[in-house]
């Protein structure tokens, strides 16, 4: 078979069919064009869209965090009544979780915060000061630019130490002098030493800087807000940040600090944990949603698209019966017909679905420039979509070519 | 001398009881191997329905058929076509040539069939249309050729694969008197080079070139004239 280039003639066939029946064909590629293309395009616009999201978690300190927040609301500053019955969240709540696990945690970080006048030689405003511990810089994807960050003793001491963002270093020292520089948080002086790099992150091209809010960071010691700002005796914080980059782990550690948490504050639910790694599972699993409706509608183009190609197929049957026929008579088996047939509709196919593809990467660069996202297109989305077109393709063939295949030689012969 | 053809009460049924059309009804013919015989009668007698079957293109109702020592009643769809593609050469009135193909590929296609190598089936298509005295339309479409060298198409294309027999249903009907003519003369050529010929025509002045004449009327054979 190989060796009389029998398939090689059959393509060739085909190709001459297809070619000769243009307009045809091109009715007939349509629906896998179609096809392929909302799948691709389908596929990659969320793909892209899901690239960029984890871009932003990877610019936010990665997934491998659980963050615990106090429940209810602050109100100017004070704790409400239910918190002040309770014990709300503690300095020892992070103490307790990080000994549940100790080998698999691997920073565990408090933040304290209060509500203060900041006052240098050029500005005085109102503003939120973050109390930072741990290695809350890198998990919440802050970097250094200038200075240096807290040591483990001023840490520890809640030394009155300041490493300021980028807006709040311009808005209190404008001439860009602050490092060494010492402003006023309340009542208590503390020495500028370092300032971060700026935040940016925009997740379209177009849009404002949605990091812009973090670089109004006033960062200090959590000590230091917990023993001459805002703090109280139970050594209350506003965030526990545990980092555990087993994810694996993650969900059971989640469980055990939960009740571990719950028996500490008197059984009552004044605590949230976030699973961040679980919230952007979660994410996806809806994104997984969008592709099976991308992949949906890919496929139902491709099964009217097919529909439409038996149709065709056999009206155009109609037109060779007689070619069949002759091919029959000099000696061409109904296997061989068949083999013709498909020959055409997976070529077709074929072509189709090639220009499926260059549609459906037009089609997802024009929405995701549209929107402002870079492109992301994975191999699998070009394999799924191709592939559906091929099975499909393959699907649709089968029954005008086994008619085809079937017609008896001599009818076939006098059919005018 | 071992017959090509050798069928024994033939019959052929079209349709069901109530409108069945006996065209053939028990047809014994012998034809010997290196016969040229002509095949004649009225119209509607039966004699396309008979060439179908000798060519395998059809199953009779009922009868044995042996075609070059195979029996052919009872055999399956692809057997038949592999028979019609091995021994049966058959050239229509109308010719009959794949119109998107070339002349060159009309005349290879029942090689491709038979599995013949790419090279050896251009090299034989190409002497076949020597043979017939069109080998400079080798690339043409059918469509921009003449009757009479379309006709020659499909009996290079009848010849392809050496059969053991050539049919040819009404070959010069299309076509005028001298080219006719030509056509014949070709068929006689090939019958001088010892193929055998069954061949249906309406022309007696056809009919008489033939060594033998079968004349058939309401499906059964009349009259035999000339050495069997
Ligand atoms: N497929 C068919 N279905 C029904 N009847 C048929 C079929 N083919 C042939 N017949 C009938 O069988 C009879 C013989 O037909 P056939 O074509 O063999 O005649 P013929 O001798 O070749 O005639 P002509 O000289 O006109 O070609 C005719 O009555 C014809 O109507
Ligand atoms: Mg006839």
């Amino acid at each position: 078979m190989i060796a009389s280039g029998a398939f090689r003639e059959r393509l060739f066939g085909a190709w001459v069919e297809i070619r000769e029946n243009l307009g045809r064909s091109v009715l007939q590629a349509l629906g896998v064009l179609l096809g392929v293309a909302s799948v691709l395009g389908g596929f990659s616009i969320s793909d892209s869209q899901r690239k960029r999201s984890d871009e932003l978690y990877v610019k936010l300190g990665g997934l491998d965090k659980l963050n615990v927040q106090p429940r209810a609301a602050i109100k100017d500053g004070q704790p409400t009544a239910l918190q002040q019955a309770n014990l709300g969240l503690r300095d020892a709540d992070a103490t307790g979780g990080e000994a549940l696990k100790a080998d698999a945690i691997q920073g565990v970080s408090r933040q304290r915060n209060a509500r203060s006048r900041v006052v240098s030689a050029y500005a005085d405003q109102d503003r939120q000061i973050s109390g930072i511990g741990g290695d809350f810089i890198p998990a919440n994807g802050y970097g250094i630019a200038q200075g240096r960050g807290f040591s483990n003793t001023e840490m520890e001491t809640g030394a009155p130490v300041v490493v300021l963002g980028t807006e709040a270093a311009n808005t209190f020292f404008p001439k860009g002098d602050a490092l060494g520089q010492s402003i006023r948080i309340g009542d208590v002086p503390v020495t500028v030493i370092g300032t971060f790099e700026e935040r940016v992150f925009r997740f379209r091209e177009n849009q404002g800087n949605q990091f812009w809010w973090r670089n109004r960071i006033i960062a200090v010691p959590a000590n230091l807000v917990q023993r001459r700002m805002n703090g109280d005796a139970y050594r209350r914080v506003d965030r526990v940040t545990f980092r555990i980059p087993d994810l694996n782990l993650m969900s059971g550690f989640a469980d055990q600090l939960q009740n571990l948490l719950k028996s500490n504050h008197r059984l009552q639910d004044d605590f949230r944990l976030d699973d961040v790694a679980a919230r952007v599972r979660k994410r996806r699993s809806q994104g997984d949603v969008y592709n099976i409706i991308f992949m949906l509608s890919g496929v139902l183009a491709l099964v009217g698209g097919g529909i439409v190609n038996v149709n065709i197929q056999m009206a155009s049957l109609k037109e060779r019966v007689r070619e069949v026929g002759v091919k029959m008579a000099i000696g061409a088996s109904g296997r061989e017909i068949f083999k013709g047939f498909m020959t055409e509709a997976l070529l077709l196919t074929a072509l189709g679905g090639f220009a499926g593809l260059v549609l459906g990467v037009g089609f997802s660069w024009i929405i995701t420039s549209s929107i402002g996202i870079p492109l992301y297109m994975t191999p699998a989305s070009f394999v799924w979509a191709y592939g559906l077109a091929g099975v499909f393709g393959f699907v649709f063939a089968l029954y005008p070519a086994w008619k085809a295949s079937r017609l008896s030689p001599m009818e076939a012969l006098r059919y005018e | 001398m071992k017959p090509i053809i050798q069928t024994e009460a033939l019959t052929k049924v079209y349709g069901a009881n109530g409108t069945a059309v006996h065209a053939l009804r028990g047809i014994d013919f012998t034809v010997s191997r290196g016969e040229f015989v002509a095949l004649i009668g009225p119209s509607g007698s039966g004699k396309s329905t008979l060439m179908a079957i000798l060519g395998c293109l059809d199953l009779p109702t009922a009868g044995t058929y042996t075609l070059d020592g195979h029996q052919v009643q009872g055999l399956a769809g692809g057997e038949l076509a592999r028979i019609r593609n091995e021994k049966v050469g058959f050239v229509f009135q109308s010719y009959n040539l794949l119109p998107k193909a070339s002349i060159a590929r009309n005349v290879e296609l029942p090689m491709l069939y038979a599995g013949v190598g790419r090279k050896e089936r251009r090299e034989r298509a190409m002497a076949l249309l020597e043979k017939v005295g069109i080998a400079d339309k080798a690339d043409k479409l059918p469509g921009t050729l003449s009757g009479g060298q379309r006709q020659r198409v499909a009996v290079a294309r009848a010849l392809a694969n050496e059969p053991a027999l050539l049919l040819a249903d009404e070959p010069t009907g299309a076509l005028d008197s001298k080219t006719g003519a030509e056509v014949l003369d070709l068929f006689r050529e090939l019958h001088q080079q010892g193929n055998t010929l069954l061949l249906v025509t309406h022309d007696p002045s056809i009919a008489a070139q033939a060594q033998r004449r079968v004349e058939i009327r309401d499906g059964l054979i009349a009259v035999t004239e000339g050495v069997a």
